[in-house]
C-alpha cells in the first residue's frame, strides 16, 4: 500500500441555508448536475488522486447518504484495506450531546485517523462541486512540509461567513479571517478543503478539545496563521461552493455551459456516482428541447429549455419547463408550465398548472409534493 | 463440497456474428452495442439474473477480451455471487488435449465438469445474439411439470418464414415428433428460438456419445435434438409470446434498434420487474444545445448533441455537431459525427468520425425483399470530409 492521504468528508456543513433541499437530506446528498449528488464530487476527487481510505462523518439526515453509499463499490471504494467507514452521529459520554463543530466531530474519529497507516489528511465538506488533483496538491504540500494547505478560489464573495485567505508571493498564509457581509470585490476564498499532516491535525484536536473550543478554522487555523506552516493553494478551474438555495440554482445553470462541463467531466479523471440502470432518454414526437442537461430515464414530449432534467423525470405533451431543475421522477403533466423552479425528488406538476420564480429568486418545490 | 444449484445457464457466445461484417471483427457479436447503452449480451444476462439463476457459464472463443472485459466480475448484473455467478469459460488446454470449441454441443462437452461442480439438476442453454425478455424460470417449471429430458422455447412465426428457421413439429401437448432445419415446406410455425433445458444427466449422456462419433458436427440443432428425438427421448416445446428478436444480419440489427423507438413494438425497456442491466461507464448526463431539433429519438449518458435527429438512437458519449441531420440510424457508443454531415438509414461504429459534409446513407421508405439497406461505417475508423458512402455500403476498417 503506497497511499499517502486518508479523506475525512463531513457530510452536514452549511445545511442551514438550503433550507427546503436539506429538510430530508445532508448537504452531501443533495443533487446536482442531473445525476449527482454533491459527495460524488468530493469522493471522486479523493478516489481519483490515490485515496483509498476515507470517512465519511454524518451528523443527522443521513439515510439518504446510507442509501447512496451503500459499500462505496461505485467509487471503487470497496476495498479490504480502508474503503468507506461511515461514522454516524455519536454521542460523546462527557457531553451527552452530538459534537457541535469540526474539532468535536474530530475528536470522535481520532482513533481511526490514528489506526491508519497515511501521513496526511484531506478533510472537506461536501459543498464544492469540482473536479480537483488532490494529488498534485498534495506533492506540493509535501514538498513544502507545510502543516495545512488550503484549496482556495478567486471568486466575489456573495454569501456570508467564507474564510478569506491573505497570502504572501510564496503562498504563504499571512491572514485568514471570517466574512460576515457579503461583497461583490472578488477575494480568495477557502474551498473548506484541506490537506494537513496527520500528527499535526491530531495534535491540534487533542489540545483543543481539551480546551473546548468547537470550531476549526476559528479556533485552530486563525490561531496558527502566526506559528503553523499554512499554505493557500489557489485553483483557477471550476469549482462551485453550495450554501444557499441561490448558489445552488447558480451553479447548477453554469454547468449548461459547455466550458464548465468540460472542466467537471472531461478529464480522464471521472467523476463517479451510484449506479441505477435507468434506461436512455426517449424523444417523442412532442419534444422541443434546448440548452438542457438532461439525464437518462427521461421522457420528453414537451418543450424543455435551460433547464436540468435528473433522472427518470416525464415531460407531458405540451408541457414547458424553462430556466428549471427537475429532480428524480419528477412529472410535468400535459400543459403545465414552469419557470425558474427547482422541483425536488417526485414532485407532480399537474395538467396546466403554471409556476414561475425569478432568476434571482427561484421557487423550490419541496420532495414528494403534487402541485 | 459448493452450494448445489438447481439449474445453472450457458451462454454460447463465441459465434463470430460474420454477417455483421464490420462490426464484429474486432469483437464477439454478444458485445456488440444496442439500444443506446446496452449490449446484445445483457438481453440474456439480465433475463438471467431476473429469473433466480445466479450461476452462469458465458463460453466465449471469438475475440474474446472486449467481452471478458465488458463482463468482469459480472456486478453489473448482481452476478458477482458468493457461490455462483458469472464465470467467462474460453477453451483451455487439458492434460491430453486440448482445442478449440468445435461446436455448441462440444463447448457444453468441454465444459462437463464445470456443471457438475454445482450438481445441477438441469441446464439452460441460451445465446447471447437474440435481443428479447423471457422468464426462464417458468420454463423450468414446465419442463419439470412435463417430466421431459429436453425442453425447447418456441415461438410462432408467420408460415411465410417459417423456413428460415429450424422448425419444431409437435403433438396438441407439446411433445416434438419432428425436427426440421429450416424446411421448404413447413408443416408447423414453431420457430425454435435456440434456448434449450436438459435435464442434465441425460443431456451429459448425450454429449459423451456425440464426442465419441468422428462424424458428428457436435451442434446441438444438427446432432443432439435429433438424436435425442431419434432415441424417443421426451422432448417438448415451450411456447414463448412476446418480442423476440435475433440480430444476426444488419438489417435485422437496425429493425431491433428501431423497436427501441416505437412504444408498440413490445420491446419495453422500462419495466421495472425486469430490468435489463448494462455496464455502466460514469458519464455525465447528455446534453442538448441550442441548435438541437430531437424527435422520436433516444439520446444516452455522456452525449453532446446539437444537430437535427429523427427515428434515431445515439448511444453513450457520442457527440453530434451543430448543422448535422441523422435521421433512422445508430451512432453508437463515442462516435462523433461533425458539422454538416448527412446521415440516414445508417449504422456509425464506435468511436467512428464522421468528418464534415459527409453523406452516410440514403433515405428509404420500405425494406426491399424484407432487407433495409443499411450503411455502415467502421468502429473506429474515419469518413473524410464531403465523402459519400452509399445505401447499403459497408466501409472498411481504414475508411474511405
Amino acid at each position: 500500500m503506497n497511499a499517502k492521504m486518508v479523506g475525512i468528508l463531513f457530510a452536514s456543513a452549511n445545511e442551514t441555508k438550503l433550507n427546503e433541499l436539506t429538510l430530508h437530506r445532508t448537504t452531501a446528498s443533495l443533487p446536482f448536475a442531473g445525476r449527482y449528488r454533491l459527495i460524488d464530487f468530493a469522493l471522486s476527487c479523493l478516489v481519483n488522486s490515490g485515496v483509498t481510505r476515507i470517512g465519511i462523518i454524518a451528523r443527522n439526515n443521513y439515510s439518504s447518504l446510507m442509501d447512496h453509499i451503500r459499500m462505496g463499490r461505485d467509487w471503487d471504494l470497496n476495498r479490504k484495506n480502508g474503503g468507506i467507514s461511515v461514522f454516524p452521529p455519536f454521542v460523546l459520554n462527557t457531553s451527552r450531546e452530538v459534537y457541535k463543530g469540526k474539532i468535536e466531530a474530530l475528536y470522535t474519529v481520532l482513533d481511526y485517523l490514528k489506526r491508519a497507516p497515511e501521513d496526511y489528511v484531506c478533510m472537506a465538506n461536501c459543498n464544492v462541486a469540482a473536479n480537483i488533483k488532490l494529488d498534485d496538491v498534495l506533492d506540493e504540500h509535501i514538498a513544502r512540509d507545510a502543516d495545512v494547505t488550503i484549496l482556495c478560489h478567486k471568486a466575489s464573495v456573495n454569501s456570508s461567513k467564507r474564510v478569506i485567505i491573505e497570502k504572501d508571493a510564496s503562498d504563504k498564509i499571512t491572514d485568514l479571517s471570517a466574512l460576515e457581509i457579503p461583497t461583490d470585490r472578488e477575494r480568495l476564498v477557502s474551498l473548506n478543503i484541506y490537506i494537513a499532516k496527520k500528527d499535526y491535525l491530531i495534535s491540534k484536536v487533542e489540545q483543543s478539545y481539551a480546551r473546548g473550543y468547537v470550531d476549526f478554522e476559528k479556533d485552530i487555523l486563525f490561531k496558527d496563521v502566526e506559528g503553523g506552516k499554512l499554505y493557500a493553494r489557489e485553483l483557477d478551474g471550476y469549482a462551485a461552493i453550495i450554501d444557499d438555495v441561490k448558489t445552488y440554482y447558480n451553479e447548477s445553470m453554469k454547468v449548461l455551459d459547455t466550458a464548465v462541463r468540460e472542466e467537471l467531466f472531461g478529464s480522464m479523471s471521472k467523476i463517479y456516482t451510484k449506479v441505477k440502470d435507468s434506461v436512455p432518454t426517449m424523444y417523442r414526437s412532442g419534444a422541443k428541447v434546448s440548452n438542457s442537461l438532461i439525464a437518462d430515464g427521461c421522457t420528453i414530449n414537451g418543450t424543455v429549455e435551460n433547464s436540468i432534467l435528473f433522472r427518470n423525470v416525464r415531460i407531458e405533451e405540451g408541457a414547458e419547463v424553462k430556466n428549471c431543475i427537475i429532480m428524480e421522477n419528477g412529472i410535468v403533466m400535459r400543459g403545465g408550465k414552469i419557470r425558474y423552479t427547482i422541483t425536488d425528488k417526485q414532485v407532480v406538476i399537474g395538467a396546466g398548472r403554471q409556476i414561475s420564480g425569478s432568476e434571482t429568486y427561484p421557487i423550490v418545490i419541496v420532495k414528494n409534493k403534487i402541485v | 463440497m459448493r452450494v448445489k444449484k438447481e439449474c445453472v445457464a450457458m451462454l454460447l457466445a463465441g459465434g463470430q456474428g460474420t454477417r455483421l461484417g464490420v462490426l464484429t471483427q474486432k469483437v464477439a457479436k454478444p458485445a456488440v452495442p444496442f439500444g443506446g447503452k446496452y449490449r446484445i449480451i445483457d438481453f440474456t444476462l439480465s433475463n438471467t439474473i431476473n429469473s433466480g439463476i445466479d450461476t452462469i457459464g458465458i463460453l466465449t472463443q471469438y475475440q474474446p477480451f472486449d467481452l471478458n472485459q465488458y463482463i468482469g466480475n459480472g456486478q453489473p448484473w448482481d452476478l458477482d455471487r458468493l457461490e455462483g455467478g458469472a464465470f467467462v469459460l474460453p477453451p483451455y488446454q487439458k492434460a491430453k488435449s486440448g482445442e478449440w470449441y468445435k461446436g455448441t454441443a462440444n463447448a457444453i462437452y468441454q465444459n462437463i465438469d464445470f456443471v457438475d461442480r454445482y450438481d445441477a439438476d438441469y441446464v439452460l442453454i441460451l445465446s447471447g445474439d437474440h435481443i428479447y425478455k423471457m422468464d426462464y424460470s417458468d420454463m423450468l417449471a414446465h419442463h419439470i411439470e412435463k417430466g421431459a429430458d429436453c425442453t425447447i422455447a418456441v415461438l410462432n412465426v408467420p408460415i411465410e418464414e417459417a423456413s428460415r428457421f429450424g422448425i419444431m413439429n409437435a403433438k396438441e401437448d407439446g411433445e416434438i415428433y419432428e425436427f426440421e432445419e429450416k424446411p421448404k415446406h413447413p408443416k408447423s410455425t414453431k420457430a425454435s428460438m435456440g434456448i434449450y433445458i436438459f435435464t442434465w444427466a441425460k443431456l451429459k449422456a448425450y454429449l459423451i456419445a456425440d464426442e465419441a462419433d468422428k462424424s458428428s458436427h457436435n451442434d446441438f440443432g444438427k446432432n443432439i435434438i435429433p438424436n435425442m428425438l431419434k432415441a424417443g427421448e421426451k422432448m417438448y416445446t415451450y411456447d414463448f409470446k412476446g418480442y423476440w428478436k435475433d440480430v444476426g444480419t444488419i438489417s435485422s440489427l437496425w429493425e431491433a434498434n428501431m423497436d427501441v423507438l416505437d412504444p408498440n413494438s413490445g420491446i419495453n425497456l422500462e419495466d421495472p420487474d425486469w430490468k435489463i442491466y448494462a455496464r455502466n461507464m460514469a458519464e455525465p448526463p447528455h446534453y442538448v444545445g441550442e441548435h438541437a431539433l430531437i424527435k422520436n429519438s433516444v439520446i444516452t449518458e455522456g452525449c453532446e448533441v446539437d444537430g437535427e435527429i429523427v427515428n434515431s438512437i445515439i448511444f453513450r458519449g457520442a457527440h453530434v455537431e451543430r448543422g448535422t441531420v441523422i435521421h433512422d440510424s445508430i451512432v453508437m457508443p463515442d462516435s462523433v459525427i461533425k458539422a454538416g454531415a448527412v446521415v440516414e438509414h445508417a449504422i456509425i461504429g464506435w468511436e467512428a468520425v464522421v468528418s464534415e459534409g459527409a453523406k452516410v446513407g440514403k433515405k428509404q421508405s420500405a425494406a426491399e425483399g424484407g432487407e433495409w439497406k443499411i450503411a455502415v461505417v467502421a468502429p473506429e475508423s474515419v469518413i473524410r470530409a464531403g465523402s459519400v458512402v452509399a445505401a447499403g455500403e459497408m466501409t472498411g476498417e481504414e475508411g474511405k
